[in-house]
């Protein structure tokens, strides 16, 4: 333990994802001894990305606007949608290259162990978005693990009624891994054959 | 396989200790208390990861010690404990040599390398290195819960192979992730998306009931010759036999027997809240001379059990790799007659590198390649 605002700094980083005591430590004393313009650019760029950061109306994807440049791009088949559970699996599965159509975002997966339940995503407003705008096929790109697995099939089965085409990534991928490790073309290949769930 | 040589440092009695282990069977003999038990675990670990003997790394670290003060020393106090216990060593196999060093951590991750590389995983390892143990715990195998004989099985798996060792842990997570849906789930009927986790149930489950059912098949009959050898009858057999809480019936395939199992009892599990079928609930069934072990088994028999048990699994590695693993067995003559104990003495060679630590010298076995003495965390060799 430190004496007051390091040992302020050490704790509140290592509340971060990823970042274990030691890692934390190492942080705060390379951000007392840097520049202080590089702290304080680091600050105001923290405070700026919580300010400016928005969620895109129709898919709930990581935003400038209103509406997110794949939205907004009028050459994105707007009948097709891929389902992620983060906007960083987005941007994964954007760069693959196989996805002509638009996304949405749940903002999780099922975990009963998490306390993450079906209400805690963003499920509901999928599913007015398929009841809305004649959806002709629904991918499922949750992680290829237990609690993504199982979210699929929670989704799918209320999909299902509504008469829209609902597949699921192939299998492949490495299990129980997360869709941001995979690379480029194996993640290509699970959504080229994707299948009927 | 062998361990041809080892380095110990504060790992739980022993401050420092380094070891040239050779081929063949070799006979740890200490007094109890004095570290021959220690001295197994560490070489054990060195080849697995893991403690035979406890779940956490924490009690593996030398702790605090006190030292008394007096006659011109320092007055008594307590010096801070080491934070790690260090473990270095090499196995040879016919895949050639690895050298292994391990930190082990209290708390937190342990750093592991294999020769200089870091590894993450203790199956990683395991293309190197795979070893047995056996000791006095092991009777809990036979005369305790079905817990503790899933987890004999399931160590065998991952002895076996090791690739398979995500089988358990993943039917495991789906487990405790259905059963925490149920639990906390208000409403009278099923919660909503139970469906999606029945299937990782029992997709999870029948994977692992049928890599179960794999390894007690390579277990049963070598145990059974094994507990033979030791009796010295014929007659007195050990039945070993795999008792899965799902069986399909007829055609049926593994995966509809879950499902037909789980509908059966759906309407208990909304009653009690929990997942009431699947391989959290197989059994291992011991029998000796046709009577269950755990009820009718004498003391001498238990143990006779366990060990034929462990020795099979030694057995069934060998086979499965074509050499045979490090075999650790810690006082294994205590609970035998006078007869069982020469013939298990007997039977030890041919086995590969063998570690046996005993009470004292009465109990030599004839087979004995070298002899170590063990007293206040501290080897040599006699
Ligand atoms: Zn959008």
């Amino acid at each position: 333990m430190f004496e007051g605002p390091i040992q302020d700094l050490i704790d509140e980083l290592s509340r971060l994802p990823g970042i274990g005591p030691k890692s934390a430590q190492r942080l705060a004393f390379y951000m007392v001894k840097a520049p202080a313009q590089d702290a304080r650019r680091l600050a105001e760029a923290i405070v700026a990305a919580k300010e400016g950061v928005r969620f895109c109306r129709d898919c709930f994807s990581v935003s400038e606007g209103e509406l997110c440049r794949i939205c907004r791009d009028p050459g994105r088949d707007p009948e097709v949608i891929c389902v992620v559970e983060e906007s960083k699996d987005q941007a994964a599965v954007e760069k693959a290259g196989v996805i002509k159509g638009r996304y949405h975002v749940l903002g999780g997966a099922i975990s009963p162990l998490e306390g993450i339940g079906p209400d805690d995503l963003r499920v509901q407003e999928l599913l007015d978005r398929v009841g809305r705008n004649g959806v002709r096929e629904v991918i499922l790109a949750t992680n290829p693990n237990l609690e993504g697995n199982a979210t699929a099939m929670y989704v799918a089965a209320l999909l299902k009624p509504l008469g829209v085409r609902v597949t699921r990534l192939a299998s492949g991928l490495p299990v129980g891994g997360d869709l941001e490790y995979a690379d480029e073309v194996t993640l290509g290949q699970a959504l080229e054959g994707r299948r009927e769930m | 396989m062998r361990l041809s040589w080892i380095e110990i440092r504060d790992f739980r009695n022993y401050h420092e200790a380094s070891l040239q282990v050779p081929p063949g069977l070799i006979v740890v003999i200490g007094p109890n208390a004095q570290g021959k038990t220690n001295l197994l675990e560490a070489m054990y670990y060195l080849c697995t990861l893991e403690s035979p003997r406890v779940s956490s790394d924490l009690p593996l670290v030398r702790s605090v010690t006190f030292s008394p003060g007096g006659g011109g020393q320092p007055p008594a106090s307590l010096s801070p404990g080491p934070s790690s216990a260090f473990l270095r060593g090499e196995a040879e196999s016919s895949g050639g040599r690895a050298l292994i060093e391990v930190e082990v951590r209290g708390g937190g991750q342990n750093r592991v390398q294999v020769n200089r590389s870091p590894v993450r995983r203790k199956r990683d390892l395991r293309r190197h290195v795979r070893a047995v143990f056996c000791g006095p715990d092991d009777l809990r195998i036979v005369q305790g819960e079905p817990d503790d004989r899933r987890r004999f099985i399931d160590e065998c798996v991952r002895t076996l192979w090791p690739a398979k060792e995500g089988t358990a842990s993943a039917y495991e997570r789906a487990l405790r992730q259905r059963n925490r849906l149920l639990k906390d789930w208000p409403g009278p009927a099923a919660p909503p998306g139970l469906e999606g986790w029945d299937a990782e149930l029992v997709g999870h489950g029948a994977a692992l009931t049928s890599v179960r059912a794999g390894a007690v098949a390579e277990i049963a009959g070598r145990a059974s010759q094994e507990f033979q050898r030791l009796s010295g009858q014929t007659a007195e057999a050990l039945g070993v036999e795999y008792r899965p809480s799902v069986e399909p019936a007829g055609t049926e395939t593994l995966e509809a027997a879950f499902r037909r199992r789980l509908d059966e009892r759906s309407a208990d599990e909304l009653i009690r809240r929990t997942t009431l079928v699947g391989p959290h609930r197989d059994d291992l069934g011991l029998r000796v001379q046709g009577l269950t072990a755990r009820g009718f088994a004498s003391h001498g028999e238990a143990w006779g059990a366990a060990l034929s048990l462990r020795l099979a699994l030694g057995r069934a590695v060998a086979s499965e790799l074509g050499e045979d693993p490090v075999v650790f067995l810690d006082d294994p003559f205590s609970a035998l007659d006078p007869e069982r104990r020469r013939r298990l003495a007997a039977g030890l060679g041919g086995r590969g590198q063998v570690l046996i630590a005993i009470p004292d010298e009465s109990q030599l076995p004839e087979e004995t390649a070298t002899v170590w003495c063990v007293r206040e965390g501290q080897v040599a060799a006699a």
